[in-house]
């Protein structure tokens, strides 16, 4: 997408542009009507000459973005059109006089959530669970994905594939459940170890100090399964000659899996690990929301529940809406940064530059 | 399928949870409903005397003589169902127009189509309800969108403790339909079996000096919570009948049935009823010097936390109940998990019976009659409103139409026993329910398609009746008659106050309402009484709970202490 805004800044392809100094005629579909060959057209103005260009792109993309068009109307629909009550933000909202008729308030709303300090805590709050959520989380697929595709038996490995991806489709509610029936505090656990004398058995489920290990347990247990399939699908892309090459060559398993597999899942997880980014500051909400009443809010209150508690439990629409409005911004910025680092190290990250 | 008790649905507890807790539940919400930019200048409630104009006349009336009289305000008790049925209204009362109607249901919701129940009352009021229940559970969250919307339906049913994040006191006047101008004084007298209704619940439905709200399940002794107590295990366990005077009795008492290894924890989250005890009342009150505070900064609320606090930690808590899991109370209250629960009043009806004895043949439920937390002194109760169910009407329907739905309305309303209450609760005889000796009993397609659709929109005052379960009747009439004698009326009882659109954030006391407020930090050990008093102290100074205050005062100067 840069690709394109630069070359329309610079006027005439720059050295990074796809086939530079090319005209778009000789990308295939140069037997259309009005496209002539393209040295015919050599000598003309720069205006015209970029909006065919950006014409016969669009003939070219036709199939592609006809298939795109109806993601981007359910986008537009779910995702743009409500983004326009974030008005509410800078409005006192009221109820019954709609967007078009409450005051505005300018910043207020931001001045009063900056200065609120429940606000810091669940944002502070959440850029901790979520660290080690990730730290804790990330790295389990891949080990998944790299275990089971060394696994031979097809029958086996199928068969473990299915069981830690099913956790995937239960809800939420579900998993907090069954980590409740097996680790809470009248849980498989805690009752066997109460009638074993034990007197006062851990409360897992209910202390707020390991809280973050609890989610990221939650977490791998539900996802992990799921997030491996992307990985398995980059191992096998992996050409097996790399891997013969290198056997010949007396490379052991570990030097293999450093020098081969590694940095053939690279590219992959370097762009799920831009996209969980931008989900850092609004992960989770269903999690910390069913659990917020086990572990207070001293360490479940996060940015999603603290804008949900203020904007719907307590009616509070503009600064619930202000708090959600930060979140989207700030996520934006993370995802942007986190894409610039990924150039910075050479990567392709989210859209290449 | 008695649903004609006050507050029954307070046992639904996974939605109010310990959230309505801290605020005496239901009682205290009403009262906070705010009010925008464009309502009438504060205060914004009316005066004794303005109330006394426009309250609607009270004519009693009694269709079958209970079995247990009314005592200080306790609901009749009524041990069988009368088997021949009496007509209350003669005619049809609608006039053939058609309505849309909103109420919350928490069961299955009955398929419109082919639905015999609702054809056959609609044939009987004349007029085309179209019901429309949704799920009671996300109910308050669908009620902001039909407000700003404006796509409220013809006839709607709002909870008194769902109305506050509405802006109440502004959403009548810009939405609702006056019904002044119907019922007030003599006017209600066209409409009988809604003049037999408790003026206290016609009051509840009262904003800016002007009647909106129709009440439903009225009741004169509606208190925010019993404790009640698993008495057939406390038989077993030979403890017989507890004798409870005093908050360390409550507590030697749970130490005594306390046995986590076998599963079994003496108490749920009791909190809600620590209020009764403690004598702390509903949102404001006075201190000695007479001077108005909030309940939170009474010495009252922070001896109730400490003492739960104490039960937390000797390990008398059910650890579900401690993580906060409102949602399967009443699950555990049944399997015997913990012995000793709070929950509303309508939990001890014949539906708790019929799961109780399900789960444990012998389940029997009793209650702690109200004691004193020092054991000295008389028990008190803080009543809550008149009713916490009320229904509008949209203020888009021509006078004509409003007076065919308050005729409606009257039909809803016919008392226990009648012809029109039958019809109503139980649908039609043979299809969807059976007569026996125990009274009406639902059939398999009236448990289908019998929900409490219509009488969540009118109804006649609140009643004790189990079909099938007098032993519960005799249980809990026989209670409520003991100790109604000790409910008494809060500061502000049932006053609905608009509150100016600058206090709103501070009158919803954040900081004590929520999933996690702090009272609730503090008995689970995550925060000190020291945390407490400081958000206490926070509260009043930067987040405008002075000012809240001060506007009570002038509330007060203006309608009075009742």
């Amino acid at each position: 997408m840069s690709a394109i805004t630069k070359g329309d800044r610079s006027g005439s392809g720059s050295g990074r542009e796809p086939l530079p100094g090319r005209p778009p005629g000789a990308l295939g579909s140069g037997t259309g009507a009005g496209t002539g060959p393209w040295w015919r057209r050599g000598g003309r103005p720069a205006a015209p000459r970029r909006t065919l260009r950006w014409r016969a792109r669009l003939r070219r993309d036709k199939a592609l973005l006809l298939m795109t068009l109806p993601a981007v109307a359910l986008l537009a629909v779910f995702g743009y059109a409500p983004m326009l009550g974030l008005v509410m933000a800078f409005q006192s909202y009221d109820l019954y006089e709609g967007f078009f008729h409450s005051p505005w308030v300018g910043l207020a709303n931001f001045q009063q959530l900056f200065s609120d300090p429940g606000f810091w805590h669940a944002f502070t709050n959440t850029l901790v669970l979520f660290s080690v959520q990730l730290a804790l989380f990330f790295p389990v697929p891949i080990a998944l994905a790299i275990l089971l595709d060394s696994l031979l038996s097809r029958r086996l490995r199928s068969f473990v594939q299915s069981v830690v991806t099913l956790p995937h489709f239960f809800s939420m509610v579900m998993v907090v459940t069954i980590f409740n029936e097996m680790l809470g505090g009248s849980g498989l656990l805690d009752t066997f170890l109460r009638s074993h004398g034990v007197r006062n058995p851990p409360s897992i489920m209910t202390d707020p100090a390991t809280f973050k290990f609890l989610i990221s347990g939650q977490l791998i247990w539900k996802e992990a399964g799921w997030s491996m399939i992307v990985f398995l699908a980059a191992l096998a892309a992996i050409s097996p000659s790399l891997y013969e090459a290198a056997a010949v060559d007396g490379a052991g398993w570990w030097s293999r899996l450093w020098h081969i597999t590694l940095p053939g899942l690279k590219p992959i997880t370097i762009l799920l690990l831009i996209l969980q980014l931008g989900y850092a500051l609004t992960f989770g909400f269903e999690q910390m929301l069913i659990q917020l009443p086990a572990v207070g809010p001293g360490a479940g209150q996060v940015l999603t529940t603290f804008s949900y508690e203020n904007g719907i439990v307590n009616g509070d629409f503009s600064y619930g809406a202000a708090a959600g409005l930060f979140l989207g911004v700030t996520s934006v910025i993370l995802i942007l940064a986190a894409n610039k680092v990924a150039h910075l190290f050479g990567e392709a990250g989210l859209y290449r530059k | 399928m008695t649903a004609d008790r006050a507050g029954f649905p307070m046992n639904r507890r996974s939605f109010l949870g310990a959230a309505a807790a801290t605020a005496g539940a239901a009682a205290a919400a009403p009262l906070l409903a705010a009010c925008g930019t464009s309502a009438p200048a504060a205060p914004g409630a009316a005066s004794a005397s303005q109330l006394a104009k426009i309250m609607p006349a009270y004519v009693p009336s009694t269709l079958i003589k209970p079995d247990f009289a009314s005592v200080d305000g306790s609901e009749p008790g009524y041990l069988n169902y009368p088997t021949s049925l009496v007509h209350s209204v003669s005619g049809i009362p609608g006039d053939g127009g058609s309505y849309s109607a909103i109420t919350p249901l928490w069961a299955s919701i009955p398929s419109p189509s082919g639905n015999t129940y609702y054809a056959a009352v609609n044939k009987a009021l004349g007029a085309s309800l179209s019901m429309q229940p949704a799920n009671g559970d996300t109910y308050s969250t669908i009620l902001p969108p039909l407000f700003s919307g404006n796509k409220l339906p013809d006839w709607i049913q709002i909870p008194t403790f769902w109305t506050a994040p509405l802006n109440f006191g502004q959403a009548t006047t810009a939405r609702l339909a006056d019904l002044t101008p119907y019922l007030a004084g003599d006017k209600i007298k066209k409409y009988p079996n809604l003049a037999a209704i408790f003026p206290a619940a016609w009051q509840a439905g009262i904003w800016n000096d002007k009647i909106y709200g129709i009440p439903v399940f009225a009741s004169q002794f509606a208190t925010a919570y019993y404790l009640y107590y698993r008495a057939d295990i406390f038989d077993k366990l030979g403890i017989g009948t507890p004798k409870v005077t005093s908050i360390n009795d409550l507590y030697d008492l749970g130490k005594e049935i306390n046995n986590p290894a076998k599963k079994q924890w003496a108490f749920d989250d009791i909190w809600g009823y620590l209020y009764q005890p403690f004598g702390i009342t509903t949102t404001w009150t006075t201190n000695a010097k007479g001077d108005l505070i909030t309940q939170w900064e009474t010495p009252e609320i922070i001896e109730a936390m400490v003492w739960e606090a104490k039960l937390v930690k000797a390990g008398m808590m059910n650890p579900d109940s401690i993580a906060g899991d409102t949602g399967t109370a009443t699950q555990r209250f049944y399997s015997g998990e913990m012995l000793i629960s709070a929950t509303g009043q309508g939990a001890w009806d014949g539906s708790d019976a019929v799961s109780g004895t399900a789960a444990d043949k012998d389940y029997v439920r009793m209650a702690f009659p109200f004691f004193t937390a020092s054991g000295t002194g008389r028990p008190s109760a803080a009543l809550a409103n008149g009713t916490s169910w009320l229904s509008y009407l949209n203020n888009n329907l021509s006078p004509g139409q409003i007076e065919e739905l308050l005729r409606i309305a009257n039909y809803l309303a016919a008392p226990f026993g009648s012809y029109e209450y039958t019809l109503i609760n139980f649908g039609v005889p043979s299809t969807d329910y059976t007569m026996t000796g125990n009274g009406p009993v639902l059939t398999a397609t009236g448990n289908k398609q019998v929900a409490t659709t219509y009488s969540f929109l009118a109804g006649p005052n609140s009643v004790d009746n189990n079909p099938g379960w007098p032993e519960v009747t005799r249980a809990s009439s026989v209670f409520a008659q003991q100790n109604a004698k000790y409910a008494y009326k809060p500061l502000f009882y049932d006053l609905n106050v608009s509150v100016p659109a600058s206090l709103t954030s501070a009158n919803a006391m954040t900081p004590f309402s929520g999933t996690t407020p702090v009272q609730y930090e503090v008995v689970r050990g995550r925060s000190t009484v020291a945390d407490y008093q400081s958000t206490v102290r926070q509260w009043l100074n930067s987040g405008g709970g002075n000012a809240l205050k001060k506007f009570y005062e002038s509330v007060r100067a203006k309608y009075g202490d009742v």
